[in-house]
């Protein structure tokens, strides 16, 4: 049961990070990369990692979007 | 043609990888050298001899102290290299052209405000109380360097910039690399060696401080950098 969780975890972050790869729209790419860290934070806490999983969702879902978000809007939001 | 060519260079390249991820040992084995070494010892021993009860906490400030001291210096310098490049150009504009912008909706003002206090108390916590639960300094400022950046895309960014105040900006913005090397030399002092924290039963109260006030510098130092990041990349 824990192994399948786990492998339903990895399987679903490849397609997150397949799906951020190939979105041209840079902001709609930064919120599923968001998505990418709260995945990750899940198996970060299943695995027993809690400190990690803690940086993961402050750091990876948080401030790194927020970053993300500003560059994109002092930018261009198409990917050429 | 070029794509054919590049998904058999992948799987290629995914061979070695699958064997490799093949040969390793089972989850949770408990007779691997990860097991038997060096982790078997902290975690007999690191609750009552490194000063904190969150093992993590043990291992990153008291038994490596050294590596995370270099860590928080290499981030510290990439900051500053960041700010380096950002400030000038921030000066310029920010003296010269007022930023108008539209006023977030009042729906997200009253949320922000109603959090506000909240996530700052649970940002704390997380500082504070990481020797006992996961968490510790650098969870914590990431969660108060969220909170200031919150709260200024939503209300008036220029009234957030005065909460950190002007003058202790730089010295805050350095508070992870100078509370780590400071605890460092207090060690130098007790011990005889740089961050060598006091190991004897009487002075566990000495090293769980020391540990506190490096995980508050690594905290304040954080939460300012992101905000400071944050604002200088939004004067643009």
């Amino acid at each position: 049961m824990s192994s399948i969780f786990d492998a339903t975890l990895l399987l679903l972050l490849v397609a997150i990070a397949l799906v951020v790869a190939r979105t041209k729209d840079l902001l709609a790419a930064s919120i599923i990369f968001s998505a990418y860290s709260l995945v990750l934070c899940l198996l970060w806490t299943h695995r027993g990692a809690p400190d990690v999983a803690m940086t993961e969702a402050a750091v990876g879902a948080g401030i790194t979007t927020v970053f993300f978000l500003v560059a994109i809007s002092k930018t261009v939001r198409r990917e050429k | 043609m070029k794509k054919a060519l590049v998904t058999a260079l992948l799987i290629i390249a995914a061979i070695p990888f699958l064997f490799a991820a093949a040969a390793l040992p089972p989850h949770g084995d408990p007779n691997t050298p990860v097991q038997t070494g060096a982790s078997a010892y902290y975690l007999e021993h690191g609750a009552e001899e490194a000063g904190a009860e969150n093992i993590v906490t043990d291992v990153i400030l008291n038994y490596r102290g050294l590596d995370t001291n270099g860590e928080v210096t290499v981030i510290f310098t990439g900051f500053a290299a960041a700010f380096a490049v950002l400030l000038p150009i921030s000066l310029i504009r920010s003296r010269t052209e007022p930023v108008s912008e539209l006023p977030a909706s009042p729906v997200v003002r009253f949320a922000v405000r109603l959090l506000a206090p909240f996530t700052a108390l649970f940002s704390i916590y997380v500082i504070l109380y990481g020797h006992v639960s996961p968490g510790g300094g650098f969870q914590g400022g990431a969660i108060l360097g969220g909170l200031f950046i919150v709260l200024s895309a939503a209300l008036d960014p220029a009234r957030i910039r005065r909460l950190i105040p002007r003058q202790a900006g730089p010295w805050l913005r350095a508070a992870a690399p100078i509370a780590f090397v400071s605890m460092g030399i207090l060690g130098l002092i007790l011990t005889g060696s740089y961050l060598g924290f006091p190991t004897s039963e009487a002075q566990s109260a000495v090293r769980t401080g020391m540990l506190i006030v490096i995980e508050i510098g690594i905290g304040v130092g954080g939460a300012v950098i992101f905000a400071t990041l944050f604002s200088e990349m939004e004067a643009q």
